[in-house]
């Protein structure tokens, strides 16, 4: 349920841009999330749009692009996108990340928690200076 | 903020660049900043809605209220039950935060609670968390040491099902050790989950609501 605080953030962080940008319909969004943040897209869509409806933009597109981990490794000094043991539930996979040169479980992270807004679409058709 | 005209759908794109998880870092660490300059060691308590988080606090703060000036943030989505329950155990100050639908403090919600501190005599700050053994292992609030209460009623494989709350824990309190038999617990299993999910990391045994284990809990912190 995490999602909500984060779609809150996710909104306020796109109305304040498109504001001083003289405001406006958003059209879509695009978000960067890391693989690590467990973030459920389906529940993250869910309340960017609504919260976006309640504030004058119905039917936002939402794009997520997902960031996956980086680790470095503590053994062998590795660096990359780590990797997870087959059939591991995505619940386990900040413990169960290792490795992808050597295998140890000893490791860094140094990526996968990026929770960015990258950019915001606003209409500017019909605005006309109106301040939107 | 650049620009891109996208003329075509009437609209234009504007680059933000905000990371979210960086700013919840950048206000956990000023959190962490005013901890250092204030002289205060901050505590993050977590766990489920009836882990026992309240009853733990009472029990430090009922211990260290002599020695030291000890603060209480706690977190509800609703009430002041908890701040209540507190209240009279020696505390210099018991701040309640309602997250209304929130399901987690955040590093900012505990900045606005930091306000209203006291500027000198608190030494000691206990934040409860929200109950929930999940979404507040995704915010870091600035503390010196997360302490995850896990209760005996939980289940035998509490820690296996919930790994991202003991991956960001320093201290593990099995609560409730008493009623163990009754609710079918065997106890050794959460603590051999733990050494898959974070080896290593320390468990305390308590039943906080007859203060067992309690001051064990304080020696790990290095508060006694």
């Amino acid at each position: 349920m995490h999602e909500y605080s984060i779609a809150l953030e996710v909104w306020e962080s796109v109305a304040a841009a498109a504001g001083k940008h003289g405001g406006g319909r958003v059209r879509s969004i695009k978000l960067e999330v890391g693989a690590l943040n467990l973030i459920e897209d389906e529940q993250l869509r869910f309340w960017v749009v609504a919260l976006a409806e309640g504030d004058g933009s119905p039917g936002v597109e939402l794009e997520i692009t997902h960031v996956p981990a980086r680790v470095t490794c503590k053994s062998c000094g590795g660096e990359g996108e780590g990797r997870v043991p087959e059939g591991t539930l995505p619940y386990f996979v900040i413990g169960a990340v290792r490795c992808s040169e050597c295998g140890s479980q000893e490791v860094e992270l140094s990526g996968g928690r990026e929770l960015k807004v990258v950019t915001a679409e606003i209409e500017t058709e019909g605005r006309n200076g109106s301040g939107g | 903020m650049r620009l891109f005209e996208t003329t075509d759908r009437g609209s234009v794109e504007i680059e933000i660049g905000e990371d979210l998880q960086a700013r919840h870092e950048e206000l956990a660490e000023r959190n962490r900043q005013l901890f250092g300059e204030r002289g205060i060691r901050a505590f993050d308590i977590t766990g489920s809605v009836g882990a026992g988080k309240t009853s733990l606090i009472a029990g430090m703060v009922e211990r260290l209220s002599g020695k030291h000036g000890v603060a209480v943030i706690a977190g509800d989505v609703a009430t002041t039950r908890d701040a209540e329950r507190v209240a009279g155990k020696g505390a210099k100050k018991v701040l309640q935060i309602n997250t209304g639908g929130m399901c987690h403090l955040d590093a900012s919600l505990v900045a606005r609670a930091l306000e209203q501190l006291p500027e000198t005599g608190i030494d000691v700050l206990f934040i409860e968390n929200v109950g929930n053994l999940i979404c507040p292992s995704f915010f870091s609030l600035g503390v010196e040491a997360r302490i995850a209460v896990v209760s005996a009623s939980e289940g035998s494989h509490v820690i296996e099902k919930h790994p991202a709350m003991f991956e960001s824990a320093d201290l593990v309190v099995l609560n409730k050790t008493d009623i163990a038999e009754a609710v079918n617990m065997d106890l050794d299993q959460p603590i051999a989950d733990l050494e898959t999910v974070r080896p290593g990391l320390r468990v305390v045994k308590t039943n906080c609501l007859a203060g067992e284990g309690v001051d064990e809990v304080l020696r790990a912190l290095s508060l006694a």
